[in-house]
């Protein structure tokens, strides 16, 4: 995993002494900094969007930043990478979700108590299924369907669409000798 | 004679047949009042016409000016009479605790930058100490005040100004907490005829504050205001947008005025005010 501290990128990009992400503008120049930074980043890679020495975050700026970065890791412009908010404080917490709920996009963030929760809109089925991989740090299809009790079809497709929306990381790996995909915990 | 956002009406039809502007009789005047002044002066300057301003005579209402820094601008688009008022400078500041913020010229977005640390440095003394707010409404307001002021960046396509004050209000037996955000830009229905077909002043109005919709047609944006909208009305407040010759006012119990106004006189720009009680 490898972590952006948000303010220093504020200090760097705006230069205005501001802790705050306010305006359209300001959260433009941000995501073109982080996009960049993304861009030369390893396949898979986690990154962190660190939150926490950042003030307000008004809806204009989670907008630019947060919801566009998603809708755009979704629509895989930066390749196989995963996209995690931290340091993440009430208040920022609730403009960031209203942003993310307005483009039905969702994301997992780490509060600055340590809490992980889930940002943004996400049908329950997945909610159950991401809770279950956020608990046990990772599952095979095989293991959610013992699991929940449900058909392995099932458990592989609600896998899958996890990883689709990058709340999840898809891994290869060898058991007694097979080769399965593990989903694990991002 | 008052200059707030009740007589702005009655005030604005004079302005420019008159070559002085009489404020003498003025007792009381608030951000609205003071920002609408500066923004009207602005207008008529645009269009080559110069007014002399004869400041009140009330030293409570000038000290109030200073505080607010209504002077500073005032000089740019008026001949002020007299000159600059002799204020003891142990009056000029002494009671700045009211402000949150003076009048603030909004060009750029650095601006808001500006404003949002300033506001911080000051909610905990005015929105913490006399409206009562926590640290989550504090955030809400601040917020509300950055996406507010940023509409004029991104809509307006022209500059404004903002001032917030905190009052107390006698008829309530409350503090309030008043803040004026007004631009010359194209105004609402300028910005949102760029998308979609609208009647009139009152209907562009209506679909950016009720409906959240903006020029734009990404599903991100037109959010601020009905953000702004959100907050006022968790709070109890009152939310007021005047823009070319309508106005739609968001009016709570313990407020008053009419919900929606057209055929006023036209006016270039957004003229918006949010009042906040005490909770």
């Amino acid at each position: 995993m490898v972590a952006y501290n948000i303010y220093k990128l504020l200090k760097e990009e705006l230069k205005n002494g501001s802790s705050d992400l306010v305006t359209r503008k300001s959260g433009q120049a941000i995501r073109e900094r982080i996009e960049r930074d993304i861009e030369n980043e390893e396949s898979g890679e986690v990154i962190a969007l660190d939150f926490s020495k950042i003030g307000v975050i008004d809806y204009s700026c989670a907008d630019e930043i947060v919801a566009k970065l998603i809708s755009r890791l979704l629509s895989n412009e930066y390749g196989d990478k995963y996209i995690l908010l931290t340091g993440l404080s009430d208040n920022q917490k609730e403009n960031i979700e209203v942003a993310l709920e307005r483009k039905d996009l969702a994301v997992i963030a780490e509060m600055r108590d340590g809490e992980r929760v889930l940002l943004g809109n996400l049908h329950n089925y997945l909610k159950d299924t991401l809770d279950a991989i956020q608990k046990k740090g990772k599952i095979t299809a095989k293991e959610l369907s013992e699991a929940r009790k449900i058909e392995a079809n099932t458990s592989g497709t609600r896998l899958l669409n996890l990883h689709k929306k990058r709340l999840v990381r898809k891994i290869d790996e060898t058991r007694n000798g097979t080769r399965v995909w593990v989903y694990e915990r991002v | 004679m008052h200059l707030s956002e009740d007589t702005f009406e009655t005030f604005l039809p004079g302005l420019s047949n008159r070559d002085v502007i009489d404020l003498r009789e003025v007792t009381f005047i608030d951000p609205y009042g003071m920002v609408g002044m500066l923004e009207a002066g602005r207008y008529l300057s645009l269009k080559n016409m110069h007014k002399s301003l004869i400041l009140p005579a009330s030293g409570e209402v000038l000290k109030y000016l200073e505080r607010m820094d209504f002077f500073k601008f005032a000089e740019r688009y008026f001949s002020v009479v007299p000159e600059m008022p002799h204020l003891p400078e142990k009056y000029m500041r002494s009671s700045g605790s009211d402000v949150l913020l003076e009048i603030t010229p909004i060009e750029k977005s650095d601006d808001i930058h500006f404003i949002v640390g300033k506001v911080k440095k000051r909610a905990h003394a005015i929105l913490k100490k006399h409206l009562h707010y926590d640290e989550r409404a504090i955030n809400g307001f601040i917020v509300a005040l950055s996406e507010v002021c940023q509409n004029i960046i991104e809509h307006s396509e022209n500059t404004g100004y903002v001032g917030i004050q905190k009052y107390h209000f006698q008829k309530l037996n409350k503090n309030v907490v008043k803040i004026a955000v007004m631009d010359l830009g194209r105004g609402f229905r300028g910005s949102i005829s760029e998308r979609i077909a609208v009647k009139g002043d009152l209907e562009a109005i209506e679909k950016a504050l009720l409906q959240g919709i903006s020029r734009h047609d990404d599903i991100g944006r037109g959010h601020g205001l009905a953000a702004v909208r959100r907050f006022v009305k968790e709070w109890n407040g009152k939310i007021s947008i005047r823009s070319g010759s309508a106005k739609i006012s968001i009016i709570p119990d313990w407020a008053w005025g009419k919900e929606k106004e057209s055929r006023l006189m036209p006016f270039p720009g957004a003229q918006i005010s949010i009042v906040l009680p005490e909770i």
